[in-house]
């Protein structure tokens, strides 16, 4: 799969995991686990970049006697899924027409 | 593999970045281990799926722009000596020259790869407009009064419109190419860059 197309499927795939509530790493991994397999390394540079881009913010809480860093969507995050899913429709168009003549062939 | 084994390991291949990068980092890292130990596995595993040490730090290098490992780089670890001042001031006539070389040439081979990009695109649009243009004139000179002019005019305009199409798949490859070339360039900048052993020989 081209990389920047992987990237910004990745990129969603960890926005749409925070977003009904905040998250932390490893939560975060295994609630993508049966869509896609996300090594630490991977979500790291993920987050990363997606707080760079103010897509979400970080905030710390106390668990269990340490602290651990939640993940919080902002505006500009929801837009971002809100943009994927409509420009996935035109791409869900096209996978159809193109997929549309190997079935009549079938 | 303990835990703090891990991260010592990290850190030392992250020696370079910026210091909150790498305090980030084995936070998070850290974290990750707390939380698959309280999830019921010993230290051991937990640490053995964060995978090799070399693969983390790679897929972090890959992700910091080299402008800012660079920045890093030039920041002087302590306050200088007087002595130590008047050296650089000294010998500044070599090092600034070397190092506005050193950055001369980086810049040189970006802009001289982008060049290509332009100029291979731009050799496209020449092709599209000829074509169009000789298919336009061909018809107007097959209609009008030279048939025979009009419709080498015409093949030409084909001929040309055929070749640029070919001429637009070879500038895409090309184009990937060399941007990635020059994400490979900057990922070994990066590396020697980066990390304990080099940082001891400097």
């Amino acid at each position: 799969m081209d990389i920047q197309l992987k990237r910004g499927l990745l990129d969603v795939c960890v926005l749409s995991a925070i977003k009904n509530e905040d998250s932390y790493g490893y939560k975060i991994i295994k609630d993508l686990k049966p869509c896609i397999e996300l090594s630490e390394s991977t979500l790291y540079t993920i987050l990363k970049r997606l707080e760079t881009a103010g897509m979400l913010t970080v905030h710390t809480s106390e668990h269990g006697g340490r602290l651990r860093k939640y993940y919080r969507i902002t505006r500009k995050g929801l837009q971002r899924i809100e943009e994927f899913k409509s420009e996935w429709r035109e791409v869900m168009m096209i996978y159809r027409f193109v997929t549309k003549e190997d079935h009549e062939h079938d | 593999m303990t835990k703090q084994e891990f991260l010592s390991a990290l850190e030392e291949k992250l020696i370079g970045l910026p210091k909150a990068n790498i305090e980030n980092c084995l936070y998070f890292f850290s974290e990750i281990i707390d939380d698959r130990m309280e999830d019921g596995l010993s230290e051991e595993d937990a640490v053995a799926f964060l995978g090799s040490v070399d693969e983390a730090a790679e897929a972090i290098l890959r992700e910091i722009p080299l402008i800012h490992i660079a920045k890093e780089k030039l920041k002087p670890r302590r306050r200088l000596k007087t002595w130590e001042t008047v050296t650089l001031a000294i010998t500044s006539p070599i090092w600034v020259s070397l190092a506005i070389s050193v950055i001369a040439v980086i810049f040189a081979l970006l802009m001289v790869g982008f060049a290509l990009i332009l100029s291979l695109w731009a050799v496209f649009c020449a092709l599209v407009g000829s074509a169009f243009g000789g298919a336009v004139s061909g018809f107007m000179f097959l209609v009008s009064q030279n048939p025979l002019a009009g419709i080498a005019l015409l093949g030409a305009g084909l001929l040309l419109a055929g070749l640029s199409i070919f001429w637009f798949i070879g500038c895409q490859a090309a184009t990937k190419g060399i941007l990635a070339l020059a994400t490979t360039m900057a990922f070994s900048i990066k590396k020697r860059l980066v990390g304990k052993e080099r940082s001891d020989n400097e």
